[in-house]
């Protein structure tokens, strides 16, 4: 309802850019041409709308937060004072039932009237409301943006100012990732340390034994109930091992083809068609594993004398292998297909074939990129839930054969946290343990893979 | 450069190229045929992976429909309001009808499950839309019941013994006799179109998702796509290199690996019980699934920054830019190509993605299409998990066109962004 | 400054979508996966029959479900969920502390609980005393039945020289389901309770004795598969040896692939589980917050069509899809807790 509003801003917002760069334009011929201003006019521009939108907007945001709190406050003020005196929760029907009339007409033959009467008043503050958020956004931003224009003279140092304001920018959407990596561990720490009272924190993890059977009722006897991470890891470990022998070779080698051989015509559609694969849910992969991929494995073994189980970690490694191998072979096509074209000639006038040029010059020069992408690839692997779900089974087995059924960390933690048990259970909180035993992991390993890349990496010209 | 090219000793030239000229030129020959291979394997999968898709799938485009002959009378219509009219009465009355012979109460109620539930509901809203009907017999396709479609569409054995058939000898027979009378007949499936999700697999359409997983992706693509690229570009071309960089590096590249039930763990901690928003709608969904996919475009994005050639930025800060406009006049739109490439995958495994959903509420029934951000949906990937668990044989056609359906939708939205990839790429 | 307009472009996004104070005038409902598929239907004929906003049904399992439930009164919570188990004491406990006090709770009918193998196998006639031989971790030493041994038995044909020779594989679900804890109660302690050496220690020492009878093996005889028991039913059809566990529903939709095997000399089929005859099957629940009742709309309407007969009765639209339905008296009894809205009493 607010759309109008917002097109007023970016209205305005452009208006005053081609304000601020006209004025800009004419204070510079006035005194001798556009060199002596100190930046480009559209910095000028910039700036004056800038200093429009950003206090503009920022009054709207303001209002759209307090706004519930306003309108909800003024109803509950004019309720009668035996619904006020109600707790929050009980308010909270009561204030929606008043919302249920105002905005879809319901329940109105039967309200009380106190109820109708909340109503009717929360559709007038509603209506003054909104006028009075349109105003005050659209002024909020008139004055910074009017200081900003009457600024504005040759020596203003506009575009250091738009610059500044750009990167604190840049800055708050880095920070996007910070917090997220704080929200997450803060989600999973609390229940994690609920658990490892529950549970001692070293046999959760050196322990041998994952079988979280513990009673789901009071009165029904635990079985082993052992809670000990390290088969589940070893599985999360095996499954993306297999993954990885399989998307590795075949990406890498894809997006050499792609950007090295192949004509452009192939590699525009080639390239997209390899991404469908990631794009492919993950829940088509998993009965693909589990009903064409796992059972022929299983027939194939049998054929060679092997003992192969129906769930085999192999399957479910195999399938998702062939998903992430557009992480590898795209993103690494991109950095290959970025090297410069000046290297390549300069092996070739040496003499060097395609394929001497690729391994000695071009995958050093995009290592680094490659490696990213690999890394991306793993990660994918490790967090993958819904083929190992279907595929891989549950059955803590500690192995590192491919032909036996193992169980990932993704697994355990579904199928604790969507099962019928209690939730305060020491079964719901190893989910969260083992969440945050998987960040820590890969935490680590990420370590390592930085300093590995910092040490090979070549940084070219 | 390194030594293994030197030119051998003995005199060569391409019309008789030495013994090491011709290995190299084999195994320059052979690493080619892998690379292809390598393509030809994974489209093949994809060839593969389609045709059992399609070949299981298509039949859900069509549905199966028999003409009723309905009489409203006017006695049924006594009541107050039209909807509380015994509607479902209305469509046994035609049945038994047509079959005058069945009498006995379980041949009825074999007979009245040739059509679907749903029969009532097309009636009721025909009288609502248009009360002058009531009186007439009008002639009305409805749909049949899932098991008489699944029998025309050959997905049920006619061979197989009574006791282990859905359909029983007699229902057989009844379907035959409608077949022959031109009665039942299979038509276009609209309905798949344009209805939202049912637990009749004859009823159930695919629109509510597709609404859901397009305001969910809305979302999902205008935040995490600037705050992306922003990133990308600060943490690459503007932060100083020291001990709390590599911290963030780290802590991205940790965030991919991040498996994606964590993440709805995390929307349901802070988007519904701390900011309040609704469950189990599109911008929760939304809000979700962009945390979940910045790392991915953050990390694509600085490895494409990184494979810029320094040179480009040398010249244009030597020719006064600021370090501000460097990056973003000529570095990004070099930066480009990769960026996208990043945002592709990403919002294709956004596309794809169930689990985290699962915590936020989005594994859920949902009859009405969605509105707005703020209504309750489903999307794509949960409607195939959903209808993959129905115990209905006839959801598995559903299943499989759901996915076709989701294909669409990625293709759709990839060779939009390969063009835009496209128009940005240059080779230097 | 291309960068800066798309950010300004996300920034407006932002603002539009920031916390919208849209009223909730339709039925939340959480919970069981097992309920789901029933619930989901009435829900369905609900919003089609009366115009009113068809509910929303979430399959977060009982346990999750539970959870949501008793995190308070109000609009950001359940109006009701569904489960395949009684609400614990703790729960009650959980719910009260939020404020949750009046609960109605309902039950709706009984889910069978079935084996099952691929039609291209024999069909197997057990009885709990082979199922529990067959999958339990500990079993009574065959030569001396006072002693517990590791459970050494391989092949069907060894828990019970009438059975084929085949390898004991069964696919059930995990510890975490309702499903397998009543499996567990249903079938594995009567074939327990056989062994007269084991009825003995029931009464001496309840805690070894519910050891022995409740812990499943896990050497790869039973194979957890998950909750998506078509699945399982698909993963019987590639695999002839295997034997499944799951909701009878899924049994009476592909009758042409499987076969449920015979317990007790009683075949799994819909009239034999609503007589009581067959042995396994367990209770379904709902239980809605009293306080929501008048002030969500449509909560009446939905529990009315819930205990029409049309639905849960003998020949009801749930009965079409799988569910036993209870009793007449039962029926009755659950139907005036509906209409009186008569709560549980708090423990």
């Amino acid at each position: 309802m607010y759309t109008y509003l917002l097109l007023c801003i970016l209205l305005i917002t452009t208006g005053a850019y081609f304000g601020g760069k006209a004025r800009a334009k004419t204070i510079a011929e006035a005194s001798g041409g556009m060199r002596t201003l100190h930046s480009l006019p559209s910095h000028y521009g910039m700036l004056t709308a800038l200093s429009y939108a950003i206090p503009a907007l920022l009054v709207f945001a303001l209002w759209r937060i307090f706004e519930g709190t306003i309108v909800t406050s003024l109803v509950t003020k004019s309720l009668p004072i035996e619904l006020q005196q109600l707790s929050p929760n009980r308010l909270s029907l009561v204030l929606n039932e008043v919302r249920n009339i105002v905005f879809s007409g319901f329940a109105s033959h039967n309200a009380d009237p106190a109820i109708q009467a909340a109503a009717d008043l929360y559709l007038s503050t509603m209506n003054w409301l909104k006028n009075a958020v349109a105003v005050s956004t659209l002024l909020g931003g008139l004055i910074p943006g009017a200081i900003a224009y009457r600024s504005i003279r040759k020596e203003l140092r506009a575009r250091n100012l738009v610059e500044g304001i750009g990167k604190v920018i840049l800055i708050g959407c880095s920070a996007v990732a910070i917090f997220t990596t704080l929200g997450i561990v803060f989600s999973v720490l609390f229940e994690s340390l609920r658990f490892f009272h529950a549970i001692p924190f070293f046999d959760f993890l050196f322990g041998l034994q994952w079988s979280p059977q513990t009673a789901m009722r009071v009165d029904q006897a635990g079985s082993s109930g052992a809670f000990g991470a390290v088969p589940v890891f070893a599985g999360t470990i095996l499954i993306a091992l297999i993954a990885m022998l399989v998307a590795i070779p075949v990406g890498l080698l894809a997006a050499i083809y792609l950007s090295e051989y192949a004509g452009s015509r192939m590699r525009t559609w080639a390239k997209p068609m390899l991404e469908i694969l990631a794009g492919i849910p993950t829940v088509v992969y998993g009965f693909f594993a589990a009903l064409t991929v796992a059972p022929l494995i299983r027939d194939i073994g049998q054929a060679i004398g092997l003992q192969v189980a129906s769930e085999s970690a192999l399957a479910a490694g195999l399938v998702m292998g062939i998903m992430i191998i557009p992480f590898v072979s795209s993103l690494s096509d991109d950095v290959i297909h970025a090297v410069p074209q000046a290297m390549r000639d300069g092996s070739f006038a040496l003499g060097a074939t395609r394929f001497e040029t690729i391994r000695l010059v071009i995958i050093p020069a995009a290592l680094p990129g490659i490696v990213g992408s690999i890394l991306l690839a793993v990660s994918r692997a490790i967090g993958e839930t819904m083929i190992v779900v279907m595929a891989a089974g549950l059955s803590a087995d500690l192995t590192f054969n491919p032909l036996k059924a193992v169980t990932t960390v993704t697994v355990q933690i579904v199928t604790l946290l969507v099962g019928d048990q209690e939730f305060d259970s020491p079964k719901t909180l190893a989910a969260f343990a083992l969440g945050l035993l998987l960040f820590v992991f890969t935490l680590f390993l990420n370590f390592i893979a930085l300093r590995v890349v910092r040490k090979y990496r070549e940084q070219y010209e | 450069m390194h030594t293994t090219m030197e030119t051998p000793a003995t005199t060569t030239n391409l019309l008789h190229p030495s013994k090491r000229l011709r290995q190299r030129y084999r195994a320059e020959r052979w690493f080619k045929r892998l690379g292809l291979l390598a393509i030809v394997l994974s489209l093949a999968f994809i060839a593969f992976l389609f045709f059992s898709i399609f070949s299981d799938g298509y039949t859900a485009f069509k549905q199966s429909y028999i003409a009723l002959d309905v009489n409203f009378a006017a006695e049924e219509f006594t009541q107050a309001k039209l909807a509380h009219a015994n509607f479902p009465g209305l469509v046994k009355k035609a049945m038994h009808s047509m079959f005058p012979e069945v009498d006995s109460r379980r041949g009825k109620k074999e007979l009245e499950s040739l059509v679907s539930p749903s029969a009532a509901y097309k009636l009721q809203d025909m009288v609502e839309e248009d009360p002058k009907i009531i009186g007439t017999t009008q002639k009305v396709w409805v749909l049949a019941g899932d098991d008489v479609d699944m029998l025309l569409k050959g997905k049920i054995d006619r061979k197989e013994k009574q006791s282990n058939r859905r359909l029983k000898d007699n229902q057989l027979a009844w379907i035959d006799r409608l077949i022959s009378d031109k009665k039942l007949e299979q038509k276009f499936n609209w309905n798949f179109f344009t209805a939202g999700d049912s637990r009749e697999p004859e009823l159930a359409g695919i629109w509510g998702a597709v609404k859901g997983s397009f305001l969910t992706l809305l979302i999902t693509l205008t935040l995490s796509f600037p705050i992306g690229v922003a990133s990308a570009v600060y943490l690459e071309e503007f932060a100083p290199e020291n001990k709390w960089t590599d911290l963030i590096e780290i802590n991205i590249n940790n965030l991919a690996a991040v498996p994606s039930i964590i993440f709805g763990l995390l929307g349901l901690a802070i988007f519904i019980n701390f900011w309040g928003l609704p469950r189990s709608t599109p911008i929760v969904g939304g809000l979700v699934l962009s945390l979940m996919t910045l790392p991915t475009i953050i990390i694509a994005g600085r490895a494409s920054l990184k494979s810029v050639p320094p040179s480009i930025r040398e010249a244009a800060l030597g020719v006064g830019a600021s370090k501000m406009q460097t990056v973003i006049h000529h570095v990004l739109p070099l930066a480009m190509p990769g960026m996208l490439t990043g945002t592709i995958i990403g919002m294709a495994q956004a596309l794809g993605e169930t689990a985290p959903l699962l915590m936020i509420g989005m594994v859920a029934f949902i009859v009405d299409i969605p509105g707005s951000i703020t209504d309750p949906a489903a999307v794509l990937p949960v409607q195939i998990y959903l209808w993959a668990d129905s115990p209905e044989r006839a959801f598995t056609e559903k299943t499989s066109a759901a996915i076709m359906i989701l294909l669409t939708f990625l293709v759709f939205m990839n060779s939009l962004a390969v063009y835009l990839r496209k128009k940005f790429e240059t080779k230097w | 400054m291309k960068v800066t307009s798309i950010l300004a472009a996300g920034a407006l996004t932002l603002a539009i979508t920031a916390p919208a104070m849209a009223a909730r005038d339709y039925i939340s409902i959480v919970g069981s996966s097992t309920v789901y598929p029933f619930a989901t239907v009435v829900a369905e004929q609900f919003g089609k029959t009366t115009g009113s906003k068809t509910p929303k049904i979430e399959s977060t399992g009982s346990g999750g479900g539970f959870k949501l439930f008793c995190g308070g009164v109000g609009v950001n919570f359940p109006d009701i969920t569904n489960a395949s188990r009684a609400i614990k004491p703790s729960e009650m406990k959980t719910c009260a502390e939020n404020g949750v006090k009046d609960i109605i709770e309902v039950k709706i009918g009984y889910d069978g609980i079935v084996l099952a193998n691929a039609k291209s196998a024999a069909p197997l006639q057990l009885t709990r005393k082979d199922i529990f031989l067959a999958l339990a971790k500990d079993v009574p030493d065959p030569a001396n039945p006072e002693k517990i041994i590791a459970n050494p038995y391989k092949t069907w044909k060894e828990v019970n020289s009438s059975l084929p020779a085949t390898k004991i594989e069964v696919l059930g679900p995990p510890p975490t389901s309702g499903t397998r804890d009543a499996f567990v109660e249903l079938v594995m302690d009567a074939g327990c309770e056989t062994f007269p050496s084991i009825k003995a220690m029931k009464k001496s020492d309840e805690k070894a004795f519910k050891a022995v009878c409740q812990t499943v093996r896990e050497d790869g005889g039973y194979v957890e598969a998950g909750e998506n028991d078509n699945l399982i039913v698909q993963k019987l059809q590639a695999n002839p040896d295997a034997v499944g566990i799951f909701g009878f529903s899924f049994l009476d939709q592909n009758t042409d692939v499987i076969q449920g095997s015979i317990i007790e000399g009683e075949k799994p089929t819909f009239e034999e589980i609503a007589k009581g005859t067959y042995p396994v099957s367990r209770p379904l629940f709902f239980y809605v917050k009293k306080a929501h009742v008048d002030v969500i709309p449509g909560m009446k309407g939905y529990l009315a069509e819930f205990a029409s007969e049309k639905a849960w009765g003998q020949d009801g639209y749930l009965a079409d899809k799988g569910m036993i339905p209870m009793p007449q008296d039962e029926r009755k009894k659950y139907g005036e807790v509906i209409s009186s809205l008569k709560t549980m009493e708090m423990k």
